[in-house]
């Protein structure tokens, strides 16, 4: 089963070299199960762009859909036999200062009425 | 308030031994948590409809399976979604059930998961485990039937959707996972123990249900510590149970209780149950709190309890959890110790951190009569009445606020 972990970071708390080089051991290791789908990490909330639809209008605003302190930073798909495999690879995620959102990712396959394939 | 009716009685027991292991097969037969579930609950209550009248059938669990059988083929007729699930069901379903003693086990844990929320633990818990209706679990918990079944139907749609997994953890999850299972056990308890008061009449016994999932528990993971710690905790409260309430209904403090009438045979098999638990392992924090609990209820009078030991128990506690509840409550073995001056000192700490709580405040008020600040005393009483809900513990501060405002009124009067 597909989850995506979202990192969720205060913006203030910028990574340093040493914390990069603990997430790509620890990109490392899921990567040698193939359990790393993909994944990115995200430039700042200032540098987004969002659009908002207004009486069926596209709006395009500067900023993040939310202004908050924490937001999400980065996210990765991995492939984990269920939610507690889920939990212990997010619970390995090596930066602590942040949380890490564990969503389960939706499966058209099992949906009636879909068109599969 | 427990009821005397037999059938009921021993409905209780049959739901109690028989709907976890069922749910539990049903489960892994399946895969399907959220299924299971249902066709249980379904059989459960045909039962409660039918076993009153026509009293409790002699293979109970094998009418309750036969009864979610049919529950099953008549949901196949109507959705097509589960028939493959349901055909395992129907085809493969042997009549004579030999549950595997670990599905209860696994299905507890299930139902206890981190993931889901702890009010949903509990709920879930009763009825999977317990076989308990959505009704009476509402009618316990105090919240109506719809908001009960809302909170049930999305934690069992999470186990579904997110995948939660129908199994024991393994030993490195174990004692975080075993953590949440007794919390949500010991809430059941609490619910029963505090919320027992003379207004509130369920027609199930939580403090029972709570006492025999833990002992449950307990055989299923006999080398646990912190397990055979929760039964004893839940013995020595109810060894008290019957002198928390005078005959017109209202709550005694321990201090007041009539230590004749409690269950001294019970206080006794607690203090083995600790021992027990003491050579398995580390004190946890359900045995010294336990451990504090056989203090008072191994005590004579109240005169006579060991108030240094209950603070030092405290004081372990503390360093387990430094949480503003327990040290309040350091903060009161403390003053039977050291006096009130520096129980005060503790409590102004606290005041931050607790302000919202009506406890702190009952607290306060009975320091600040020691020092005879009787106007300070009232005021904090009449704060905590205002900060509980609980119709007894608001019957007791206000009784205990009168004599204080009469004296206070009288004061008026004269000047």
């Amino acid at each position: 089963m597909k989850y995506v972990l979202l990192f969720i970071r205060d913006e203030a708390n910028a990574l340093d070299e040493g914390r990069y080089a603990a997430i790509d051991a620890w990109f490392g290791e899921l990567g040698k199960q193939g359990k790393v789908l993909s994944g990115e990490e995200l430039q700042t909330p200032a540098t987004a762009t969002t659009i908002r639809w207004s009486d069926g209008r596209p709006m395009v605003t500067d900023g993040p859909f939310m202004e908050a302190k924490e937001t999400v930073a980065g996210f990765v798909t991995i492939d984990a036999a269920d939610l507690d495999e889920a939990i212990a690879i997010a619970k390995r995620w090596p930066v602590q200062d942040q949380a890490v959102e564990i969503r389960p990712v939706l499966s058209h396959d099992d949906m009636p009425n879909h068109p599969v394939g | 308030m427990t009821i005397s009716d037999p059938t009921g009685d021993a409905m209780t027991a049959v739901f109690r031994d028989e709907v976890g292991p069922i749910c539990g097969s049903l489960v892994r037969m399946t895969g399907d948590f959220d299924l299971a579930e249902d066709l249980v609950q379904d059989a459960v209550v045909i039962a409660l409809q039918r076993w009153p009248v026509e009293g409790v059938p002699d293979r109970p669990a094998a009418w309750l399976l036969q009864t979610a059988r049919r529950r099953a083929i008549d949901r196949l007729r109507r959705d097509t979604a589960y028939r493959a699930k349901l055909q395992l069901l129907t085809e493969g379903w042997a009549p004579a059930v030999h549950p595997d003693p670990d599905d209860r086990l696994r299905l507890l844990f299930t139902c206890c998961h981190p993931a889901i929320a702890r009010e949903a633990q509990v709920a879930l818990t009763l009825r999977a485990v317990m076989g308990m209706t959505t009704g009476q679990i509402a009618k316990a918990f105090l919240v109506s039937e719809a908001t009960m079944a809302q909170r049930i139907v999305r934690a069992k749609r999470k186990i579904v959707d997110a995948r939660i997994p129908y199994r024991v953890p393994g030993p490195d999850e174990l004692p975080d996972r075993l953590a949440e299972v007794l919390a949500s056990l010991y809430i059941v308890f609490n619910e029963g123990y505090l919320g027992s008061g003379p207004e509130r009449a369920t027609s199930r016994d939580l403090c029972a249900d709570a006492l025999w999932l833990c002992s449950l528990v307990g055989r299923l993971l006999p080398e646990e510590p912190e397990v055979i710690a929760l039964l004893a905790l839940m013995r020595l409260h109810e060894a008290r149970r019957e002198t928390r309430f005078d005959a017109g209904g209202a709550l005694v403090l321990l201090r007041d209780q009539d230590r004749a009438r409690w269950d001294h045979a019970a206080i006794a098999e607690a203090g083995t149950l600790l021992e027990q638990a003491r050579r398995l392992g580390r004190p946890g924090p359900y045995w010294l709190q336990a451990a504090i609990a056989a203090c008072h209820a191994e005590a004579v009078s109240f005169e006579d309890t060991d108030w240094a030991q209950i603070l030092a128990l405290y004081g372990a506690l503390v360093r387990l959890n430094p949480s503003p509840v327990i040290r309040l409550n350091r903060a009161i073995a403390l003053e039977h110790v050291a006096g009130p001056a520096p129980a005060m000192e503790e409590l102004d700490a606290l005041r931050d951190e607790l302000d919202s709580y009506h406890l702190y405040w009952a607290t306060r008020a009975e320091l600040l009569r020691r020092f005879g600040r009787l106007d300070e005393a009232t005021a904090a009483d009449r704060r905590a009445i205002e900060l509980t809900d609980n119709p007894s513990e608001r019957a007791l501060l206000e009784a205990r606020l009168e004599p204080t405002v009469i004296r206070v009124a009288d004061g008026a009067n004269s000047s």
